[in-house]
């Protein structure tokens, strides 16, 4: 894991002093062969000092690159530059090795004044400039040995400086998943993603290994956690380290940004909300404190509307570390989220839906010999959702975990791990008065408690100076009203150096987790363990390529086997609304609806492809006639079996470069097997591609563009367009403007217009027939324009 | 929202997560007196409900041709109480997108209690016995209106009708009523009764 294990070699010896001698416990700092010129950025202005934290590998590569502060767009220039430096690895006894040095990149204003902000004149003229006193980065003292490669299961990295780029993600990390490769979207705009086929209740969310019920407000709102905690998001969408466990479908893990050495802070405005982070060390840098938090007052704005909408959202982060000693360190993580959406009456606030959930981790880290680390933890929380007529269900849970880092040689690093956690389900839902299909789903999650215990191993192991191999297991065990499974899911990846530039990387691994609903909310978590465990079964095969000029490029091919699924999403087939003509069935009766039946009202046309139940099975408002609640009851505890495969690219120029962007693109195929029928799943599409440019104007002005496409959902048959299997694509613009104030060297302000779906297209999610034809039902434009100021120090 | 009306499943389930609760709503005003023919017609709504239920329980869905079958009486909550026998020969027009049905319903103290609604004269929980023809055409696309004759001769019905609820009963009531579209409209017990679905 990185930024785990760390040897702390001080003070760092001079480099070619070090090269003449060195004893075998002594550490030779890597020594740069690539040029560390920072430009400095065009429009901006005043002065700048940013350290940088880097983890340079043994190949000479850089894998993590962290400021002590943000002070933009110094940091992000910085940040950006510093993962595309390469360097002559450290090495010990002769043998190169991973380690972790701090660099200062230190920006001054140019000499000469920058051109007329009028001028015409192309950029290579203005690179023509004289050269910013732009500077070398000075190594600084600190060297942590470090033994771990960047996982090959991890496709996607995206820094905080680069997302902040990225029109459409309002600055969040988080956000930023959309884009990668693999992932599909249920609806644009809607944060709930099939990635690599598997469903999004398959896909488990991570933050500092402490696992996140939810990640946004509201569906569609800013994520939970303050972007400027959050250093990075890596994907990992299958054959992950065997840290990760009890999803199928995917990991998405956010990394908090590591202490500052210095007090900053963040703040935002916007329309709807506001937030502010501020960090500070204390105790002679001994110490660390952090306090983030984010509020909502839609309520007052919908209140000053005479809405009888209610809206409410908040966040919090809180996070604290103490060292003990050089190699202990004490630290304190808690975070949470509220959201509620309500409507109010003459005499009560009738809650439509609500959501919460609170963390409170306590962390002991001490640093072992070489690489080594142990970390020991006791995670405590809370999650709720809540429904309307005081439903409610409620996970209260208490966790430990325990991490170890022991380096068995000088070419294997073996990471033990395990985890036990208890989750006491308190569900309130009233089922008397819930319909019986209502409540037959209601059925699925019971009061009880959870157990999920696992043990975990893998080893990171070098073969020969090109082949570095992960072999790894991890084991887990279920219990929930007296029934208990038991996971075993080995793990395997390879990372083969090709040459400098190119990197052949492979993942195998097979993942088990218990029954899942739709999409990821506080304690819905289905109980009893019924049906058994899910299985998905993954490998994925690809190359990693350096293009230079801050370009690089990925390439992967993948396929999963999904076995015993619950995926209520992906196994219910689209049904035509309606009868096309020709298509009312002649050899059975429709139902009664009491009254005359309108547009879009009318039965299926015929027995489904697949029905849980026979049509004319009382539905949740007793009109008969069969019908989607029933059906979706059902779906909610049917199991399917299915798969994927596909081609993932990702083509990226670091988004803070004056011209950056990425292109990514997934072509795949997804399919259900289900009832002895097999089909395409119900949100598989084709192609998803996402394509964006972001160009510095200068003087501190900086847009960007994103388009969106994906391919239609899969149509059920369509008598009258026989030939058509897909519903209309989709496609979509994003905006962003930015400008920016460098008040002082370390204050800054920025004015940020963000525009998601600038086009307000519509997106088809279904068809609708009557005898005079089937016509495409669309939903939305789903839209979000955005103003806001964000400002730092 | 009314989850029933969906017919493209994963939507459903969509709209089962993030639109829970839709139809929660202010309190309307307090409701204005009822009348005998008020709550004739919310009685004939009921009976119209309770033979719609039976239906779609022992009909719908099923091979053309000769009917007969037993149901349940299913309320909204799912209380169950008496039963009914439906029995007749049923079929369809797939030209025009109906059911053609001449059917009897055969309800023996049959229970059922309409779920809670704004609308004062859509509340009721009735029991019913007797006999009751349905003869004509059942719309299933738009394209087709229904139009039923439905009559009984001797049809008993006790509960209450209206919100807030009123004590109603007839016993051994002629019924005859047609359906044109959404309008149902004729006489129970001799008195001119109707309701608009």
């Amino acid at each position: 894991m990185l930024g785990d294990a760390a040897l702390l070699v001080r003070p760092a010896l001079a480099q070619e002093a070090a090269k003449q001698d060195t004893p075998s416990s002594v550490t030779v700092p890597p020594r740069p062969i690539s040029d560390l010129d920072v430009p400095y950025p065009d429009g901006a202005s005043g002065a700048a000092s940013i350290v940088l934290t880097l983890v340079v590998e043994r190949d000479g590569t850089v894998s993590a690159v962290t400021p002590n502060l943000t002070s933009e767009p110094f940091t992000g220039l910085a940040v950006d530059a510093a993962r595309h430096w390469r360097f002559e690895p450290a090495t010990r006894a002769g043998a190169p090795v991973r380690v972790r040095i701090r660099m200062v990149v230190e920006f001054h204003p140019p000499a000469l004044p920058l051109p007329d902000e009028h001028s015409s004149e192309p950029s290579e003229s203005r690179s023509a400039q004289p050269k910013p006193a732009a500077h070398e980065p000075r190594r600084i003292r600190e060297i942590q040995v470090r033994g771990v490669k960047v996982e090959p299961s991890r496709t996607v990295t995206l820094s905080r400086a680069e997302v902040r780029q990225i029109p459409g993600t309002f600055g969040d990390p988080f956000r930023a998943i959309e884009i990668m490769p693999g992932v599909t979207p249920i609806i644009s705009g809607l944060p709930f993603f099939f990635i690599r086929g598997a469903p999004p209740g398959d896909v488990g969310y991570f933050l500092d290994g402490i696992r996140v019920p939810l990640l946004f407000h509201i569906g569609v709102g800013p994520s939970v956690i303050h972007p400027a905690l959050i250093d990075r998001v890596d994907l990992y969408p299958g054959g992950y380290p065997a840290r990760f466990g009890r999803f199928s479908g995917g990991i998405v893990s956010g990394e908090t940004a590591q202490p500052a050495s210095e007090l900053h802070g963040e703040y935002n405005l916007r329309l709807f909300d506001a937030g502010a982070l501020v960090e500070t060390p204390f105790d002679d840098h001994r110490g660390d404190v952090l306090l983030a938090v984010r509020y909502s007052y839609t309520a007052a704005l919908l209140s000053l509307l005479n809405s009888t909408t209610e809206l409410d959202y908040w966040d919090y982060q809180a996070r604290a570390s103490y060292q003990l000693s050089p190699r202990d360190t004490l630290g304190l993580f808690a975070f949470g989220s509220y959201d509620y959406l309500g409507e109010r009456t003459p005499t009560q606030t009738l809650t439509l839906f609500g959501t919460e959930f609170h963390r409170v981790d306590l962390r002991y880290d001490r640093e072992l010999s070489e690489d080594g680390k142990l970390r020991l933890a006791v995670t405590g929380g809370m999650d709720l959702s809540r429904l309307p007529d005081d439903r409610f269900v409620r996970d209260r849970l208490l966790g430990t975990r325990s991490e170890l880092n022991v380096r068995v040689s000088p070419d294997a690093l073996l990471r033990l791990g395990s985890d036990t956690q208890l989750d006491a389900y308190d569900v309130q839902f009233n089922t008397s008065n819930l319909s019986p299909a209502q409540a037959r789903a209601a059925g699925l999650f019971p009061t009880r408690t959870d157990l999920a215990s696992s043990v975990r191993a893998d080893l990171v192991l070098r073969l020969g100076d090109r082949l570095q191999i992960t072999p790894g297991v991890r084991l887990d065990y279920y219990s929930s009203q007296g029934n208990g499974a038991v996971g075993v899911d080995p793990r395997f990846a390879t990372r083969l150096v090709v040459t400098k530039r190119l990197n052949l990387l492979s993942t195998f691994g097979l993942a088990h987790q218990p029954p899942a609903f739709v999409v990821p909310l506080p304690g819905f978590q289905p109980g009893g363990l019924r049906g058994g465990l899910q299985l998905a079964v993954q490998q994925s095969a690809g190359l990693e390529y350096d293009l230079g000029e801050a370009t690089s490029v990925t390439a992967t091919v993948f396929h999963n086997g999904f076995f015993n699924m619950s995926d209520p999403l992906g196994s219910t087939q689209m049904t035509i609304a309606g009868c096309p003509p020709g298509s009312f069935p002649e050899d059975s009766l429709g139902g009664d609806r009491g009254g005359q039946p309108t547009s879009g009202r009318a039965r299926d046309c015929g027995k489904p492809p697949m029905s849980f139940l026979p049509l004319g099975t009382v539905g949740p408002d007793n009109s008969g006639g069969g019908g989607g609640g029933t059906r979706a009851a059902n779906a909610l505890a049917a199991r399917t079996n299915g798969s994927s495969y596909g081609l993932e690219l990702f083509l990226k120029r670091r988004l803070t470069s004056r011209l950056g962007g990425f292109v990514s693109y997934t072509l795949s195929r997804s399919v259900r097997t289900f009832d002895n029928q097999q089909f395409v799943a119900t949100f598989d599409r084709t192609h998803v591609a996402n394509a964006a440019l972001a160009y510095n104007l200068g003087r501190n002005w900086r847009a960007g563009t994103r388009v969106t496409f994906y391919t239609g959902l899969p149509k059920a048959a369509d008598p009258t367009d026989p030939r058509s299997t897909r519903l209309p694509p989709f496609f979509r613009v994003d905006l962003r403007l930015e400008k920016r104030w460098q008040l002082s060297r370390r204050v800054w302000l920025s004015f940020i217009a963000e525009w998601m779906n600038a086009t307000l297209s519509k997106e088809a999610i279904s068809t609708t027939c009557t005898l005079q034809g089937c016509q495409t039902q669309t939903i939305g434009p789903i839209t979000i324009p955005s103003l806001g100021i964000e400002g730092g120090f | 929202m009314n989850l029933e009306r969906h017919r493209t499943g994963p939507w459903v389930l969509l709209a089962l997560v993030v639109s829970s609760g839709c139809g929660a709503g202010p309190r309307p005003a307090p409701a204005p007196p009822c009348d005998q023919a008020c709550q004739d017609g919310v009685a004939l709504r009921g009976v119209r409900t309770a033979m719609k239920i039976a239906y779609n329980f022992a009909v719908a869905a099923q091979p053309v041709g000769a009917q007969d079958k037993m149901a349940p009486c299913v309320s909204f909550d799912g209380t169950r109480g008496g039963s009914v026998h439906v029995f007749g020969n049923a079929s369809v027009n797939a030209i025009q997108g109906a059911s053609i049905v001449a059917l009897s319903y055969d309800f023996e103290d049959c229970l059922y209690s309409a779920a809670p609604d704004a609308t004062a004269n859509q509340n009721f929980s009735l029991t019913m016995t007797g006999l009751v023809t349905e003869g004509g055409t059942l719309s299933v696309q738009p394209t087709a209106t229904t139009a039923l004759a439905i009559a009984s001769d001797s049809l008993s019905i006790s509960g209450t009708v209206y919100d807030p609820p009123l004590d109603y009963a007839v016993s051994g009531c002629a019924l005859s009523v047609i359906q044109n579209g959404n309008e149902v409209s004729g006489a129970l017990c001799g008195r001119k009764a109707g309701f608009t679905f």
